[in-house]
């Protein structure tokens, strides 16, 4: 019996989502747990997994669409089954819909909102967020029942940082014009933006004129320490292609204890930290950064992952404190709690400090290979592509395996091409291999 | 300066009030060579004579009228009256006649009397001699209600209560009679009507206590200090009429507020001046729900223990201010 | 002065005049409010003393104008003995700004302290204890006033009563307990409520003296009233008259009286206390037919200029509903 997917309602506020990618095509084979589409709500973006094994049998929508929460936005089932040729009108009743809404999502909606969407937050609270301009959903609550207090909105407006000053109506606004309030001159008290001072600015990003967003706050951090590290560090990148069939079983087979003990999933960019991990053991330099007179090599004994995550706000590195002493679960644990934080705004400074290597995954897009920029003073950083059905050999006979492009650039001062290249070997077979791992 | 208790406080600030002035004589039951059911007019009729210290017969009613009626025509009473339960006897005269007559006459005439009263629990007194009603009273328009804590504040505010022209109900505490201050000036002074004294500074969160409570209130700062909470208590010393501007700003300060007094909390004056906070200024910057502590709904019991666990005491102020600053 | 009678307190024939001219304002008043309610030009409620003037009139007549009165419900008369000025008490009763409450007391209030009316009240014996108060003041200020405190056979059953005539008592306090007994607390009849002949004897609980009158006699009203006052101004202590009245009307403005017959009424109102003082001072050769008849349509007249006086007047501003609740 073909089974349904549907478009997820990722918030009580989400009423449509985006459909940013399909993953598979028609007749691919699903696996449980398998990302088949992304969508993009309200607030956040994210992959939609697979609850059924079996074969995509139908997709209803294209990339772009924009697609009614609940709605069903294809099937999976046995091949050769039969499933509607148009996508059926009604959504799916908003009980099916909750009873399969899987716990991950059901974390991103912010607690703070009760079943009829009001917001639990204290009066000074209010105060605080209409002053800063920030949105009491946007953030979550420290009190009893998740009441929202005024710290967490002084904690949520430092996380933001430089985020301008607006109204909640601008900001609203803004978002469903897509616009970028970096973008827009307030006019209010603080350069405060309301939403009739984004009218202009839609119209300016249309015209000749080209938009103009100011390089500031966590853009700026990103721009000046992407520059230093481009000109300074000689950049070598190596790409090695990672067979991820081994990668997958290991997954769908540990997927369901760990989400019994933690609550989340398991992903691909955990077995790829777990692997790194082990392979940085046995390449101390590349777990290694140059001191700052630049007069040594520091070897540095603990292995502290970062996790490059894109933010509304710009790229932030969120860092996985000692992975090489983590299992699976608590690697689990830690960066799932890590991304939720930077998707929510709510990472701590300590939270990005520390890191030793860092893992950029882009296999969420259409990218295959890249030349990731090194986060200094890091030796090395692994740039991840996307998992695609690769043609491969196979006792003389061509199969298809999933495969991933590794991109791994090194600082040429630190370590030498062979022992990078040694790491990135050790890597790949670690994942090719993952039982290795156990060892 | 001097250690004076409460009651002597309030001893001194009537004999010397009435050393100066003819028109302050005193009247109610028992308050001769009885000197009072608590001791506070001890020795007074020796000095001023039984026409100033006027002994009266069993007669709440007429004890309070009486001294209404004197107080239009020139005088200005203070009744005693024995214990603050038997307000309800002499209710008719406080309510329909003291508050109102200035009103009804169209702005002719002044009752400026003083009914001092001993209120609250915990000797043990039960259930008709032991009640804290004052939110009775600070019910009705024309009416000033005044609740003391401390022995210096008792003479002062005693002092302003007697010079008011207008009825004022002095609820005196019968645990605090026998604390002191160590600062009550010989020379006569007044602490205005409406001015909230802040018996403790602090950032963290406001306790408004009344009365006996304050006690409390201080003890349970100082607990909450060894923990590294900064409580700021407020002592509003008169009710009506109530200081609001301090309570607002202090909450506009700490954010937080707790409430305390030792009447029902059903009812009680702390529903007022809750809502009064929630109406102001200081809404915008409450980060917690606003706390009222006060009595359970029964009467006073005899138990001691039982007495005790009706009206709030040191650790449920030291828990509510921890819950209010989610430290609990 | 008088030959057929003997009046204790010195009056002057104009004084004797004025006194019947009195009644019929306080009669012509009080028919006036009643019109008016019956009209439904004045709100609220009112309390008619038609039928008591000679109990409103005759203590009133024997104090001196620094002693003070306190008053009922029923106080209009009372307030009109004491002196107050009709146009007033008129605006007051139409609520205009003008009104001896500045409209906010209105019937059952009226007051004129100043001139020693400690107020009408509204609260059955709540003024009783509010003369003994006044009374104590005269007594520390050793000032010669006294008090008269009226109230109804109604209030005879309040503790305030009780308290207020021990303590008077006990501290010889200058204050007459005037008693006007009409015989009806609202519709309870005195006799169903009080198991006693006469309430002038409950003053011997108190060691005072209690004298009964006619209330219907303005003269023998004077002379025991003036006897009273003499004794309390002595600083012999109160004393308790009850004066034996009716009140032609009802209790209030919507009263059918089913609670007494017509003739009952009739009986009481062929003893007419105005009728009888009129025939006195006509037969005493004091004034004649036409001179009576002239007097009663002033009387009468005063009661309507103190109408249009009420009419003219302006009401409160809303801008006085806060103010006079705290000196």
């Amino acid at each position: 019996m073909a089974k349904e997917i549907f478009m997820p309602k990722l918030s009580s506020t989400m009423e449509t989502g985006t459909i940013l990618q399909w993953m598979k095509k028609e007749g691919d084979p699903v696996e449980m747990g398998e990302p088949v589409f992304e969508v993009m709500s309200d607030k956040i973006n994210i992959e939609v997994e697979a609850y059924e094994e079996g074969v995509l049998l139908k997709k209803y929508y294209d990339v772009d669409d924009v697609v009614p929460v609940n709605t069903i936005v294809g099937y999976i089932g046995e091949e050769e089954e039969e499933v509607p040729e148009t996508a059926p009108e009604e959504p799916a009743p908003e009980e099916t819909s909750q009873e399969e809404e899987p716990k991950e999502y059901a974390d991103t909606v912010p607690a703070t909102a009760d079943a009829n969407g009001q917001i639990r937050a204290t009066p000074a609270a209010r105060r605080v967020a209409k002053e800063n301009g920030v949105l009491l959903s946007d953030m979550e609550g420290s009190g009893p029942k998740q009441r929202i207090h005024q710290q967490d909105v002084y904690d949520y407006v430092q996380a933001a940082g430089e985020k301008p000053k607006a109204t909640p109506l601008a900001r609203k606004r803004a978002e469903e014009q897509n616009l970028d309030l970096n973008t827009v001159e307030g006019s209010g008290p603080g350069s405060k933006i309301y939403a009739k001072d984004l009218t202009g600015s839609g119209q300016k990003t249309t015209g000749a004129e080209p938009g103009r967003i100011p390089v500031k706050g966590i853009r700026k951090i990103v721009a000046d320490r992407m520059a230093e590290s481009a000109s300074t560090v000689p950049h070598v990148t190596l790409y090695s292609e990672v067979d991820m069939t081994e990668a997958i079983r290991l997954r769908s087979q540990l997927q369901d204890k760990i989400v019994e003990e933690t609550g989340y999933k398991l992903s691909y960019t955990e077995i790829m930290m777990k692997a790194v991990a082990e392979a940085l053991k046995r390449h101390p330099y590349l777990n290694a950064s140059l001191s700052a007179d630049q007069q040594e090599i520091l070897l540095h004994k603990e292995i502290n992952v970062g996790l490059a995550v894109a933010t509304e706000q710009g790229l932030v590195v969120p860092v996985v404190p000692r992975a090489g002493e983590k299992g699976l679960t608590a690697l689990v644990q830690a960066s799932k709690q890590l991304a939720e934080n930077a998707r929510n705004q709510r990472l701590q400074p300590e939270q990005m400090q520390g890191g030793t290597f860092t893992i950029s995954n882009l296999g969420m897009y259409a990218v295959d290979g890249f030349t990731p920029i090194i986060n200094q003073p890091e030796a090395a950083i692994l740039g991840v592509g996307q998992m695609k059905e690769t043609p491969a050999e196979e006792n003389g006979n061509v199969v298809f395996r999933p495969k991933t492009t590794f991109s791994l650039s090194f600082d040429h001062r630190i370590v030498d091409g062979a022992p990078a290249a040694a790491f990135l070997s050790d890597v790949k077979q670690l994942i090719e291999a993952p039982y290795e791992l156990l060892m | 300066m001097r250690e004076l208790t409460y009651v002597e406080a309030l001893r001194e600030c009537m004999s010397q009030e009435m050393r100066e002035n003819e028109n302050v004589f005193i009247l109610g039951e028992d308050i001769g060579v009885y000197g009072g059911a608590f001791g506070v007019t001890r020795g007074m009729i020796e000095e001023f004579g039984p026409e100033r210290v006027r002994n009266t017969p069993i007669s709440e009613a007429g004890i309070t009228g009486s001294a209404i009626g004197s107080a239009l025509t020139g005088m200005q009473p203070i009744v005693e009256l024995q214990f603050s339960d038997f307000i309800t006897i002499a209710m008719d005269q406080l309510a329909n006649q003291a508050a109102k007559l200035r009103y009804m006459y169209g702005g002719k005439g002044n009752v400026p009397m003083v009914l001092r009263t001993p209120a609250g629990s915990g000797t043990g007194a039960a259930a008709q001699h032991s009640q804290s009603l004052e939110a009775w009273v600070a019910h009705i328009p024309g009416l000033k209600v005044v609740q003391p804590s401390t022995a210096y504040d008792a003479k002062g505010l005693l002092k302003a209560a007697i010079d008011d022209p207008n009825p004022v109900i002095f609820y005196e505490h019968k645990l605090l009679y026998k604390t002191s201050s160590e600062d009550v000036p010989e020379k006569m002074y007044s602490l205005p009507l409406g001015q909230a004294d802040i018996k403790r500074e602090g950032t963290e969160v406001t306790i408004v206590a009344t009365s006996v409570m304050v006690h409390r209130a201080l003890e349970a700062a100082e607990v909450l200090a060894e923990e590294g909470i900064s409580v700021e208590v407020i002592d509003p010393r008169s009710i009506v009429p109530l200081d609001e501007e301090t309570i607002v700003q202090s909450v506009i300060k700490t954010n937080r507020v707790i409430i305390a007094h030792e009447a029902v909390k059903r009812g009680g004056y702390g529903g007022e001046i809750a809502s009064m906070i929630t109406e102001s200024e200081a809404f915008d910057f409450l980060d917690a729900p606003v706390k009222r502590l006060g009595a359970s709904p029964v009467p006073v019991p005899y138990n001691p223990e039982l007495e005790k666990a009706m009206t709030p005491q040191t650790e449920d102020l030291v828990q509510a201010c921890r819950e209010s600053l989610q430290r609990a | 002065m008088l030959t057929s009678v003997e009046l204790l307190p010195e009056k002057s024939k104009d004084d004797l005049i004025g006194l019947l001219k009195e009644m019929w304002t306080i009669r012509y008043f009080d028919e006036k409010v009643d019109e008016f309610f019956a009209k439904g030009m004045i709100h609220g409620t009112t309390h008619l003393c038609v039928g008591q003037e000679p109990t409103a009139t005759g203590p009133c007549a024997v104090i001196q104008e620094d002693d003070k009165i306190t008053s009922t419900h029923r106080g209009h008369g009372h307030c009109i003995a004491k002196g107050a000025d009709i146009n007033r008490m008129m605006a007051e009763l139409f609520g205009r700004s003008t009104g001896y409450c500045k409209g906010k007391g209105g019937s059952m209030h009226i007051a004129d302290v100043e001139k020693g009316n400690l107020g009408a009240n509204g609260i059955v014996g709540g003024g009783i204890p509010l003369a003994a108060g006044a009374a104590l003041t005269a007594k520390m200020k050793n000032k010669d006033d006294v008090i008269l405190s009226y109230f109804g056979d109604g209030a005879a059953n309040e503790g305030s009563f009780h308290e207020s005539l021990n303590l008077a008592s006990i501290w010889d306090l200058p204050v007459v307990f005037i008693c006007e007994n009409n015989q009806y607390g609202m519709s309870g009849s005195v006799k169903e409520m009080v198991n006693i002949e006469d309430i002038a004897e409950r003053a011997s609980s108190y060691g005072i003296p209690g004298v009964i009158v006619d209330g219907n006699n303005l003269i023998e009203v004077m002379n025991e009233t003036h006897k009273a006052v003499e004794h309390a101004r002595e600083g012999k202590g109160p004393v308790l008259i009850e004066a034996k009245t009716y009140r032609w009307k009802g209790h209030s403005k919507s009263d059918a009286r089913k609670y007494r017959t017509r003739e009952e009424e009739q009986f009481w109102k062929e003893k007419d206390g105005i009728k009888r003082y009129r025939d006195l001072l006509i037969q005493e050769g004091l004034l004649t037919e036409e001179e009576a008849e002239k007097l009663r349509k002033e009387a009468k007249q005063d009661v309507e200029d103190a109408v249009t006086y009420a009419e003219k007047s302006p009401e409160p501003g809303l801008d006085t509903l806060l103010e006079d609740v705290y000196a």
